[in-house]
């Protein structure tokens, strides 16, 4: 079975937990490793907590593949940017040439790579083991709009049937003679036949989308239920509050360590 | 008593010129299945909307005249208001579904848990518009792993499941083959002896032969045929509108010039009709080549 969408289904204590708190914890882990103090370590440890969690649901492996796709060539790009072209290079580690690898970019193109994969393995935490629909369940019934709830989860929401599509116009396109594999140059220029007729379809596709939600009462005026309970327990709303309390303490902690650290 | 009360209906679509209905006036009477017919944008899938309450509030286009469907007039609710009360079902069944649920029996519930109802109802009911439609066996399964035909019942089922007094269907059986057609069309008939009011868009006009009570043909947004299948699927105006007839009416057709049919014997509109009147004139229909040979 293809599966378009990057939930994992399962009945893991990760599955288990409150849609919202897996949400606190990976925009805390976010604010944190952004804004906290400490550098190194304010990406290194919620990352590593991220990690940890993810191992003990038994979503390790299928966490470290899509990190792997997602951040190699970005981490490539910034070690050759920043290694090479850093102002703040000073000391040289390593000579190619005209050009030299200097090690204030390194540590600071490392330092960019550790944040951006601990952020990454904070979200992957919360979509590999949240169906989007139960996140927008779980705002809905936090007090969050319906509609803001939708759109806030229609990118995930959404994934599986633009995934469907680039298929049949990866297909279609095919068969009229374009060819997408091949080389690097042949697939950049395969990509606007692509991408334009499924931009354009799903825009079009917007109107009727929105008139069967309409006409299953996705603004209908009334309270709302939900088939399904999502438990939630003191302890984890204790622990939502808890993470947003530490998040932003330790971002004020930031922001004042980086304006009077100048000084 | 009529559910549906159109009066004077004419609605322009914003940006355009030309209005897509035009002065449409008809009322529809509880538990009638009635039938539109008609050619490509002549109005059909926008007579839908209007009856649905989807227009004018979705569309803000120029509308003139009124709508009333189960007591409320179109132009003064909100489309949620009419949720529940009437279900639409669209054409194109991949965007119907929501993405908010992982299985088919969550998608089902969607509609349910909008409008409020409690928990303790829902499995009954989504069981129930599963085993109409066929799709209990899969009510586990990921919306997005049913083929085409599937998810046209499945998008069925999340409006049955609302039970909503009157039912519009856009062309429900465009995706699916003839068994999964015939599958659909029963439902539909067994809700309408239930007291259901159903509207639906169909080409397939074998199906509105056999099971409509009215059939309304619109062109260019005008109603030009209004009455029984028998009288609508037999008017030489239907060809005129590039509707066409079916292959028992044109058989007969064809035989009444040919003497094969008797002149004071009404047209078929359904295969037994048909068969009754050939056999009854003592002759044998005429043969696909003759058939082809007049493609209208």
């Amino acid at each position: 079975m293809i599966r378009y969408s990057l939930y994992v289904p399962g009945d893991t204590w990760l599955h288990r937990l409150h849609p919202l708190t897996k949400l606190s914890f990976s925009l805390a882990a976010a604010v944190i490793i952004f804004g906290g103090p400490g550098g190194w370590l304010a990406a290194l440890l919620p990352g590593l907590l991220a990690l940890l969690a993810l191992w003990r649901a038994g979503l390790f492996r299928q966490a470290a593949r899509t990190g792997v796709r997602l951040l190699a060539p970005v981490t490539v790009m910034l070690f050759l940017i920043h290694g090479f072209f850093s102002p703040q290079n000073q000391t040289t580690l390593l000579r190619l040439g005209p050009f030299a690898i200097g090690q204030e970019g390194v540590a600071y193109a490392g330092l960019i790579a550790v944040r951006l994969a601990a952020v990454l393995a904070g979200s992957l935490l919360l979509v590999f083991s949240t169906h989007p629909g139960e996140l927008v369940q779980a705002l809905t019934n936090a007090g969050v709009p319906h509609g803001l709830s939708y759109l806030l989860g229609s990118p995930l929401l959404l994934l599986p049937q633009m995934a469907g599509r680039v298929q049949v116009i990866q297909a279609a396109q095919q068969a009229r003679g374009l060819e997408t594999g091949g080389t690097l140059p042949r697939r950049v220029r395969a990509l606007f036949p692509l991408v334009a007729p499924l931009v354009f379809s799903a825009l079009l596709d917007v109107e009727e989308r929105s008139l069967a939600l309409e006409v299953r009462g996705f603004s209908a005026p009334g309270p709302r239920t939900s088939l399904r309970e999502q438990p939630d327990t003191p302890g984890q709303r204790v622990a939502r509050r808890a993470l947003f309390v530490l998040a932003g303490l330790l971002l004020a902690a930031g922001v004042a360590l980086r304006v009077y650290g100048r000084h | 008593m009529a559910v549906i009360e159109v009066a004077g209906l004419t609605y322009t679509y914003p940006g355009s010129s030309a209005p897509a209905l035009k002065d449409l006036t008809f009322q529809v009477e509880a538990g009638q299945l009635v039938a539109v017919v008609g050619a490509n944008g002549a109005g059909k899938s926008t007579l839908c909307l209007a009856l649905a309450g989807l227009i004018p509030a979705l569309f803000h286009g120029q509308m003139r005249g009124t709508v009333s469907v189960c007591g409320l007039d179109t132009s003064q609710h909100a489309p949620g208001q009419f949720a529940g009360r009437v279900g639409l079902v669209l054409q194109n069944p991949a965007n119907q579904i929501s993405g908010m649920r992982y299985t088919v029996y969550e998608e089902v519930a969607f509609g349910l848990e909008n409008l409020g109802v409690p928990r303790a109802v829902m499995p009954g009911r989504i069981e129930h518009a599963l085993d109409q439609v066929g799709l209990a066996e899969l009510h586990d399964r990921s919306p997005y792993t049913l083929s085409g035909g599937q998810q046209q019942r499945m998008a069925l089922a999340s409006i049955l499941v609302l039970e909503p007094a009157v039912l519009l269907l856009d062309e429900p059986t465009a995706m699916l083959d003839p068994a999964g057609s015939q599958a659909v069309f029963e439902i539909i008939h067994a809700l309408v002896r239930t007291g259901t009011t159903v509207v639906i868009v169909e080409h397939r006009l074998e199906w509105i032969g056999r099971y409509a009570d009215r059939v309304l043909a619109l062109a260019e947004g005008e109603v030009v045929l209004d009455g029984t299948p028998a009288d609508v699927l037999s008017s030489p105006l239907l060809r005129q509108i590039g509707v066409g007839w079916l292959r028992y009416t044109r058989a007969a057709h064809l035989g009444q010039k040919r003497g094969l049919w008797p002149d004071t014997q009404a047209l078929p509109v359904t295969l037994e009709q048909a068969v009754t009147g050939f056999q009854q004139a003592g002759a044998r229909p005429p043969t696909e080549e003759q058939l082809d040979a007049d493609p209208r």
